[in-house]
């Protein structure tokens, strides 16, 4: 027996490592990236230690504007003034023109440090420029995860909400989740009709049927955004072929608009509901239901009291995963979606490769994570309580 | 359980309509692809292939068209290789946490992609895999392995270990049982999973996005930047012959599927 | 299992290996017919060596993850200013070797720390004549929805679109910038954009206000000029409205850390030089930044639609100004589309 375990260690370890090193840690370190805060303490060691024991009244010491002005001038020169001047730009408007002009200004730069440097920039005569800046001193810090949630911080530790013309990352969750929600409904209510009859038609009608359902699943995510980008044009087939029956006076534009993303996004995912739905409706014991009607059930109460309970579980599977894939869905916005449309995908992909933004990248991505966490849970307990209630 | 006669025609009809709201999209970009002119409407009108010849000589796309497949070829034989393995230490294991195991082996399955491209995008920037087809292989196993796993593990089900057992009587070392008695038993499971990392990632866009450098479009890269660009029949052309890929894959895992609906029966 | 596992171990040290040979030259710039056409003329003249080039989406993430990684691949890239300035500062791009680039052939502004200029880019409005017959040709008047009725097209993203929206409320191209780093000036362009919006549709590829303009979806767009010049090189009837272009310069910078650093100098030499870019003004209406080129009369009066002809009117975009604003205003403009 240990010799067998040994070897089954053995054929899974592998996986485990890849599995470990690609993913797991990755996404850890991922879900790190969006509290740490290093650019400052990297680039600026002996102000962020000067910072850290000061008390924050007033302005700080002498030795804080002698260190700043050698540090910024010295990041300069090693080329890694970019990073900190972004981060401090980003939790205040303006940093970055105050850090520059400093850093570039840092040898002409004489004692007392802190009457030239205010001379040069009056920002590093504003205690909030040195409490900022202390803030940022690392190892951690909050200011990517409030964002993503449109709150702000201010200088004394204080969390406000962010400007009412600055929200927007409350919204683009409650979207994602709105339009995820409603595209899962739609799968769910569309695929159950689906399942039941393909489930019930006899051969081979039903292998016919299945395989109809099979080949978008099979095929391309991209080729079928793709084709709904094509039909839904303006010079389009379906424009076409409404103006051709005179449903429409003049061509709709659809691209652009929340029907499309909604439409591909059903085509996209409804196989994913009606397979698991399908297969769990094939297994069903065909013995319930001649039981129940031999108790005198008739064909609506036979379905409401015996079929649909028996057959929830793949509802749950299907409703899940297509819930799961719609929240993180990247392609189908952005090719057919319009202003309004774009989902939290779309902003962390911004983020990442032209923003250059990494802290809100993690962010974003955690409070994904998280979210799509507490489905993949919700979908875990229900089914559970289903499986035992059966049992 | 019978249902009323109308409720019949109308599930009937219901089914019908939304398999038909399922096909006809993909149906109207292949006759789409045929079309004579850059106008894309229905009928189209003529038959020309054109545009295939455009795809074909377009340097762009081969390249897209090579790239997908060395990585899609790559990721399946890894991820057969490693899921298959992994299965069948999980069916023959027996100790605590097997369950969490598993989970933790299907866990890229359930995240969102954009996630795990984020993450991946982080990781291998600092590692140095960022912009390699090595990288993007790893990417590509990481998210596909989880069906081959699930795939093996199904028709481990069925597997007797008692065949096992016999090989170790005869006094085969534990290696060779596995792989003269289990392994062919058990391979129209570990080929659908092969089947299935294939179709994945040869669809996989959102990863290598941030993954892939440049030279390495790969064909949903391309199709993507070249719908952005400006819409061309071409692009057509190339999501037809993609749609043929997953005709082909459909029937291989059909073909295998029945295969071993057959070796259960016998 | 051996024949199986020779084939994927064969596979697995190529895939290692690849990044080890020796990599030709590559430079990277933003595709399309331009870069069909820069290959032509710039890329294949250069002497020293094969070049190999390939397409991006000026997205620069991949740059620096790249250079992060140690493993770099790209070797001259075509920059943004914005992504030039930055990715100097943070060392993601290496310092140009001015004793390798002539410096001196360069108009003012066009040779930096990191990057030796390549070409301009604009946009403006233009519209098509068939259709309109007179159309806007300032902002202010682009802006009157009374006067000339129907549907505008800008850029979607706060870069261009404030500035545009300061003028189209009647702020002079020259003191955009000064108005727009206040709060009241930012209030200002987004209350702009609010009037105008029932008549706005936004685009996002550069094609796209083209295919909006030709198929009467829009009456009136801001677009790329070189894409509007293109179109009128082919017979097509467009209005392109000069005064009211904002533009700004891309440069060569070189990879840091790529292994043909040497080599991408000598192709910035080369490919800055007026006999290739003599030869690429042929082809395409470009706006060379080399000053010996951009003054040659003979390439004024052959392209009319060169950006250089009419670029004095003109309100060159502010680099430093949206690295400073960029993000908070790019968060402003993402939250007002979605109200």
């Amino acid at each position: 027996m240990r010799r067998t375990n040994w070897l089954a260690a053995l054929l899974i370890a592998p996986l485990l490592l890849l599995i470990l090193g690609s993913f797991l840690v990755p996404v850890g370190l991922t879900l790190f990236r969006a509290v740490q805060d290093r650019e400052v303490a990297q680039a600026l060691p002996e102000t962020s230690a000067i910072l850290a024991a000061w008390d924050g009244q007033g302005l700080p010491p002498e030795a804080a504007f002698a260190a700043v002005a050698r540090e910024l001038g010295a990041a300069l020169e090693a080329r890694r003034i970019g990073d900190v001047a972004q981060r401090m730009n980003f939790a205040r408007t303006g940093m970055r023109s105050t850090l520059l002009r400093t850093a570039r200004a840092a040898e002409r730069l004489r004692a007392p440090y802190a009457a030239s440097l205010v001379a040069l920039d009056a920002r590093w005569g504003q205690a909030e420029t040195w409490l900022l800046l202390r803030s940022a001193g690392g190892p951690v810090t909050s200011l990517y995860l409030l964002r993503a949630m449109d709150f702000t911080q201010t200088p004394d530790g204080g969390v406000v909400q962010a400007p009412t013309d600055e929200r927007l990352y409350r919204t683009l969750f409650l979207r994602t989740f709105g339009i995820s929600l409603l595209v899962t409904a739609i799968c769910v209510l569309l695929a159950y009709p689906v399942a039941y009859t393909i489930a019930r038609l006899r051969a081979p009608w039903s292998s016919i049927a299945l395989t109809l359902v099979l080949i978008p699943f099979w095929s391309s995510v991209l080729v079928r955004t793709t084709a709904w980008f094509v039909l839904l044009q303006r010079e389009g087939p379906v424009n076409g072929a409404l103006l051709g029956m005179g449903l429409l006076e003049a061509p709709a534009q659809v691209i652009g608009t929340r029907i499309a993303v909604v439409l591909a996004l059903v085509h996209v995912l409804l196989p994913f509901a009606i397979l698991p739905m399908h297969s769990v409706m094939t297994r069903l014991d065909a013995t319930y239901l001649r039981a129940a009607a031999s108790l005198g059930a008739n064909g609506m109460q036979r379905f409401l009291r015996v079929w649909l309970p028996l057959s929830l579980p793949g509802v749950l599977a299907g409703g899940a995963m297509v819930f799961l894939l719609a929240v993180g869905m990247y392609t189908a916005p952005a090719l057919v979606g319009g202003d309004r449309d774009q989902m939290v995908a779309w902003f962390i992909a911004n983020f990442l490769n032209r923003d250059v933004n990494w802290g809100m990248a993690a962010a974003l991505s955690a409070y994904l994570l998280a979210m799509t966490g507490a489905i993949v849970a919700l979908a875990r307990i229900l089914t559970g309580g289903m499986v035992g209630a059966r049992g | 359980m019978r249902e009323h006669p109308l409720a019949r025609i109308l599930l009937r009809g219901a089914t019908a309509l939304v398999l038909l709201f399922l096909l006809a999209p993909m149906v109207a970009v292949v006759v789409l692809s045929f079309s004579p002119t850059e106008l894309m409407v229905l009928p189209p009108g003529g038959f020309s292939l054109r545009w295939y010849e455009d795809f074909l000589t377009a340097g762009r796309w081969v390249l897209a068209t090579r790239n997908s497949f060395v990585v899609a070829i790559a990721t399946t034989l890894l991820a057969t290789l490693l899921g298959t393995m992994a299965a069948i230490g999980l069916q023959l294991g027996r100790f605590r946490g097997k369950a969490v195991l598993v989970t933790l082996l299907t866990l890229p399955m359930v995240t969102p992609y954009i996630v795990t491209a984020a993450a991946m995008f982080f990781a291998y920037a600092i590692i140095g895999l960022t912009g390699s087809l090595l990288g993007l292989v790893l990417a590509h196993t990481v998210v596909a392995v989880p069906f081959v796993v699930v795939a093996v593990l199904a028709t481990l089900q069925t597997f007797d270990a008692n065949l096992l057992r016999a090989a170790a009587s005869l006094g085969a070392p534990p290696m060779l049982a596995l792989l003269r008695v289990m392994v062919p038993n058990i391979w129209p499971g570990i080929a659908a999973g092969a089947v299935f990392a294939f179709a994945t990632s040869l669809d996989e866009f959102v990863i290598t996005l941030f993954m892939a450098g440049p030279g390495q479009f790969t064909l949903p890269r391309q199709m993507y930047a070249s719908v952005r660009e400006s819409l061309t029949p071409t692009i057509l052309a190339a999501a037809t012959l993609l749609f043929l890929c997953s005709l082909l894959f459909l029937l291989a895992s059909e073909v295998l599927r029945l295969r071993a609906a057959r070796k259960l029966r016998a | 299992m051996r024949r199986f596992l020779a084939p994927l171990a064969a596979m697995m040290l190529g895939l290692f290996a690849t990044p080890l040979l020796a990599r030709d030259l590559t430079v990277v710039a933003g595709g399309g017919a331009l870069q069909d056409h820069m290959r032509a003329t710039l890329f294949s003249t250069f002497a020293n060596g094969p070049v190999v080039d390939t397409a991006y989406d000026y997205n620069v993430g991949p740059i620096r993850a790249m250079v992060q990684a140690r493993n770099v691949t790209w070797d001259v890239v075509m920059v943004e200013a914005p992504d030039l300035v930055r990715g100097c500062e943070d060392g993601i791009f290496e310092r140009i070797d001015w004793s390798v680039v002539n410096r001196d052939k360069f108009m003012p502004g066009g040779a930096t720390t990191c990057g030796a200029g390549a070409i301009g880019w604009g946009v403006s409005v233009f519209y098509d004549e068939a259709r309109h017959p007179t159309g806007p040709a300032n902002f202010v008047e682009f802006w009157d929805t009374q006067r000339f009725p129907g549907r505008r097209s800008l850029r979607r993203g706060a870069r261009m679109t404030l500035e545009i929206a300061l003028m189209g409320d009647g702020v002079p191209a020259a003191e955009v910038y000064k108005v727009l780093a206040t709060p009241a000036g930012q209030q200002r362009a987004f209350a702009a954009l609010d009037r105008l919006r029932p008549n706005l549709t936004f685009w996002t590829g550069g094609q796209q206000p083209i295919e909006l303009v030709n198929s009467g979806e829009v009456a009136y767009a801001v677009a790329f000029v070189g894409r509007v010049a293109n179109g009128i090189r082919a017979g097509q009837r467009y209005a392109l409205r000069w005064p009211t272009l904002l533009y700004a310069y891309d440069s060569w910078a070189v990879v840091r850390g790529s292994a043909n650093a040497a080599a991408g100098m000598q192709l910035i030499e080369h490919i800055t030089n007026p006999a290739p870019l003599l030869a690429l003004t042929r082809l395409w209406p470009i706006n060379p930044v080399n000053q010996a080129v951009a003054d040659d009369p003979d390439v004024r009066a052959r392209n009319p639609l060169m950006m250089t002809n009419h670029q004095a009117g003109g309100l060159e975009i502010d680099t430093e100004f949206w690295l400073e604003h960029g993000p908070d205003l790019e968060q402003r403009f993402a939250a007002w589309l979605n109200r």
